[in-house]
């Protein structure tokens, strides 16, 4: 009885609390687009998915840092639990790179007239997708674990290269994107006050979904891991 | 003179409702996959006590 105690799952979990936390940030979120922001003069009301789509975007980068960093301990130190935060914060920033794309297809639309052109940002982006699309698969089609961690720890440091490339993009070649508005790009009082604050809160709460969807998907992996050598201590124990 | 700008409010809700809809999608799949990974672990783990049990008590009897 004891053992099921210590072995069950917590009742309350780092992922549950900022699961709930994102939660309850995301109604006051929702809250101040629809209610607080102001409707853009020249967009109308879709500009409002800009309060989505930026922060996305740069959790998405956040993300890519974050395999880019965990990759390079992990080929020094070789400690899986790096391979894991890499793993699992790769496959959260396809996501998050995934759902930018998505919002910024749909705005396309209604502002440009087309749901796609191939204009620097938004090819970019889509090198990226690949680029991290190419990082998961990498690790399913090697011949081992291990040897997958490594390719994909290559890829991973190789592939941040395109970070950088996407948020400059707009600088460096003519593009109809709208500039930045935040780093190191945005001009100050590119935004009104208001819509800035707002956009800061929406990245404090994609923050925090961001951290969640990690450690979750981070617990997935260490489980799958843990499954392995329980199988193979248990090919090794015999009948 | 000052025309509003259209509000395209269908091209906002589905922007919005497409965001939710990938988001929980995955957040339910890594939901689900932890719990049956960690039922699995649960039973490896309950079979690999049974069977050292089983082990040590045929052990004693030879």
């Amino acid at each position: 009885m004891a053992t099921g105690i210590s072995r069950g799952v917590p009742l309350f979990s780092v992922s549950k609390g900022l699961a709930l936390l994102g939660a309850a940030l995301m109604v006051v979120n929702v809250y101040l687009i629809f209610m607080v922001a102001p409707t853009d003069a020249v967009l109308g009301d879709v500009q409002r998915v800009f309060y989505f789509h930026v922060p996305l975007a740069i959790m998405s980068f956040v993300a890519f840092a974050v395999v880019f960093v965990a990759s390079i301990v992990y080929l020094t130190r070789r400690n899986a639990a790096w391979d894991r935060l890499a793993h699992a914060a790769g496959e959260v920033g396809l996501v998050f790179v995934s759902l930018a794309l998505v919002t910024g297809i749909v705005w396309a639309r209604p502002v440009w007239g087309v749901w796609w052109t191939w204009e620097p940002r938004l090819t970019t982006t889509l090198i990226l997708w690949l680029i991290y699309a190419g990082y998961l698969i990498i690790r399913n089609y090697a011949p081992n674990r291990e040897r997958g961690s490594v390719y994909a720890a290559v890829v991973g440091i190789i592939g941040f290269v395109d970070v950088p490339i996407v948020y400059y993009s707009v600088q460096w070649w003519r593009s109809i994107h709208p500039s930045a508005v935040i780093g190191p790009l945005a001009e100050p009082g590119s935004l009104e006050p208001v819509m800035q604050t707002i956009l800061l809160f929406s990245f404090a709460v994609f923050f925090v979904l961001f951290l969640y969807l990690v450690v979750e998907r981070a617990a997935v992996r260490r489980a799958e891991d843990e499954i392995r050598m329980l199988r193979l201590a248990a090919l090794n124990a015999g009948p | 003179m000052n025309e509003l700008p259209p509000s395209n409010l269908a091209f906002l809700f589905a922007a919005f409702a497409l965001t939710w809809v990938i988001f929980f999608a995955y957040a339910f799949f890594l939901s689900r996959r932890r719990e049956e990974l960690q039922r699995e672990i649960r039973e490896l783990r309950e079979t690999a006590e049974g069977s050292e049990g089983q082990g040590g008590d045929g052990n004693e009897g030879d």
